[in-house]
């Protein structure tokens, strides 16, 4: 496959990610589409790295992973905390700030 | 290697750690010294970087000290000095203090990685280090509904925003085949033809979402008003104070360095963000009830004004944008506290009252918190740009820069962007002014309160810088025209 294949794939993902982020209102599916953009952005990274012939890709996608890990625990933290008041983690409903 | 340069960080690291493993050990009712641990590391890193201007790299070049660096560390342990100083009395006796001050520290370690960061590995590390840590702060009464929705709502767009800049920067690592930023602005001289592909401007486009974010620059500001409207107040100051000036930082080492290699004419871009920013956050605050709200949308009318040093990218313009930094910090940090004040006095009053910092609770502050009620009718003036003080220092380095550059290039559109951006300055005279006379006009409604000491402590030592910095502003101007030199423009 070439280099292209790899940055198509991810931008896919990435889309897919975005577009998630927007149209779902489950708290739950949007940290999952928070781990797809991250994960997209690891595909990238990697992909130029071997294409390249340089490990620093790697190494950033080694930090990134470790970071997106820690993101979703804090994530689901706030989330465990927000069903514990209110019963609901669905964005609908999580309105009491407005303007 | 010389450790001795990144001995605030190692400090603040250690003290983090200490603190929690305190917190495990010691009984919930002597929590509150942990508060005066954290006060005294931080004093002592201040200390540090005043004294020492060391200058240096390590770890292979990914870490630099350089002036940008420490005047940036020095704004950012300001702000969490003041809101740690504050944070004694507002999170008194709450039984998860250990947690609160160790979360703060680490906070402004990643903000100083920011400050530091030389590589797109340390920047990206450091700016998650710092937002993951105000993620759970913002959302730290974690019985309050109002401020774990504000916590959910930063997380949700704060990772959205480090997906677009990681994404970026994967694109620019794949260009340049380096993640060392003096490398890739390297990359771009050598190769100018390179600068200007396809790929390039759609990664130029997300690093500068994924920063505008973090400023909350419009169109990207709408977390900002109700994180700092839900989270408790003291964060509220760390955040709009601190946090919101990494994304300046950032901006400053990755765009400046970028744009002024790659010579892209971005400009008008930048001058329309900064205009649309500016405007739409002093006309939004003009409608706001809740002082909260509207010093989030002053905050966002601030960002607009720093962001004009990215339109002209001189050394004075970018030394007044860092000073502006600076100024805004003090008041803005001042700003908050002074309002968790008033929200300690109304739930003196009443034990469940709602909204605290509605406007009205502002009435007669003047006679029941008279040191409070005067140092926000300071930092408001400040805030407005009304000399001597650090905002009026700021805007005029600012706007003198865009002037001069305007006359320079004779053209008339950047003079436009200046006028709008004075008369920006003065509609934000109408907001602060309506809140003055709640305060000093209007009947109080309630007792006078003792206003609690760390409180009155924190906001004097902001009063005191804001107008310390517009009395005697050479060496901090002289520190930032250093600053802005670092970053190679004339």
């Amino acid at each position: 496959m070439s280099l292209y294949t790899y940055l198509l794939i991810a931008a896919i993902m990435f889309t897919v990610g975005a577009y998630g982020i927007i149209t779902q209102r489950s708290g739950i599916k949007i940290l999952m589409c928070i781990e797809l953009m991250l994960n997209s952005a690891n595909l990238n990274l990697v992909a130029f790295s071997s294409f390249n012939n340089n490990s620093t890709g790697q190494v950033f996608a080694l930090f990134s992973i470790a970071i997106a890990a820690a993101e979703a625990a804090i994530g689901f933290a706030i989330l465990v905390a927000l069903f514990r008041v209110r019963d609901t983690i669905n964005l609908d409903n999580i309105n009491i700030l407005r303007w | 290697m010389n450790y001795a340069l990144l001995a605030p960080e190692i400090l603040l690291t250690i003290l983090a750690l200490v603190v929690i493993l305190l917190g495990l050990l010691v009984s919930d009712r002597s929590k509150n010294v942990l508060g005066y641990l954290s006060a005294a590391g931080l004093i002592a890193s201040l200390v540090y970087i005043i004294g020492t201007k060391g200058e240096g790299s390590l770890f292979y070049n990914a870490i630099v000290v350089d002036p940008l660096s420490q005047i940036f560390k020095l704004i950012f342990i300001i702000v969490s000095l003041l809101a740690v100083i504050a944070s004694i009395s507002y999170f008194k006796d709450n039984r998860n203090q250990d947690e609160y001050y160790a979360l703060l520290l680490l906070a402004t370690v990643g903000m100083m990685v920011v400050a530091s960061a030389n590589d797109l590995i340390a920047l990206f590390v450091g700016f998650e280090l710092a937002s993951m840590s105000t993620y759970v702060l913002a959302g730290f009464e974690k019985k309050n509904p109002a401020s774990l929705e504000a916590g959910l709502k930063y997380f949700i767009i704060g990772s959205l925003s480090s997906a677009l800049m990681l994404f970026g920067m994967s694109l620019v690592y794949g260009i340049t085949g380096s993640t060392n930023i003096p490398a890739i602005v390297e990359y771009f001289r050598i190769n100018p033809t390179a600068a200007i592909t396809t790929l390039n401007v759609i990664a130029l486009i997300f690093l500068v979402a994924g920063f505008a974010f973090k400023m909350a620059l419009v169109p990207f500001h709408m977390w900002a008003p109700d994180t700092y409207e839900g989270s408790p107040t003291v964060v509220s100051a760390l955040l709009a104070a601190g946090s919101k000036k990494m994304g300046f930082v950032a901006a400053f080492r990755v765009l400046v360095l970028a744009l002024v290699a790659i010579r892209i004419d971005v400009q008008m871009a930048f001058a329309i963000l900064a205009v649309i920013t500016m405007t739409y956050g002093n006309i939004v605050a003009i409608s706001q009830r809740s002082i909260k709200r509207m010093l989030a949308y002053s905050s966002i009318a601030q960002a607009g004004y720093i962001s004009l040093a990215f339109v002209v990218t001189t050394q004075l313009s970018i030394s007044g944008g860092i000073l502006l930094a600076l100024g805004h910090a003090l008041m803005k940090g001042g700003a908050f506290i002074a309002v968790a004040v008033v929200g300690y006095m109304v739930l003196s009053d009443n034990k469940n009252a709602r909204n605290t910092d509605d406007l009205e609770n502002f009435a007669g502050l003047g006679k029941r918190a008279p040191i409070t009620a005067f140092s926000l009718f300071i930092f408001f003036l400040a805030l407005a740009g009304i000399p001597p003080s650090a905002g009026f220092i700021g805007k005029f380095v600012l706007f003198y820069s865009v002037t001069v550059e305007a006359v320079r290039q004779a053209s008339t559109w950047l003079l436009l962007v200046v006028i709008i951006a004075i008369l920006n300055s003065a509609l934000s005279i109408y907001y602060y002014a309506r809140v003055i006379r709640y305060m000093y006009v209007l009947p109080p409604t309630g007792e006078k309160i003792k206003e609690p000491a760390p409180y009155v402590i924190a906001i004097v030592l902001a009063v005191i810088g804001t107008i310390g910095i517009g009395l005697y502003p050479e060496p901090f101007i002289r520190w930032a025209m250093d600053a802005a030199r670092v970053l190679g423009v004339s």
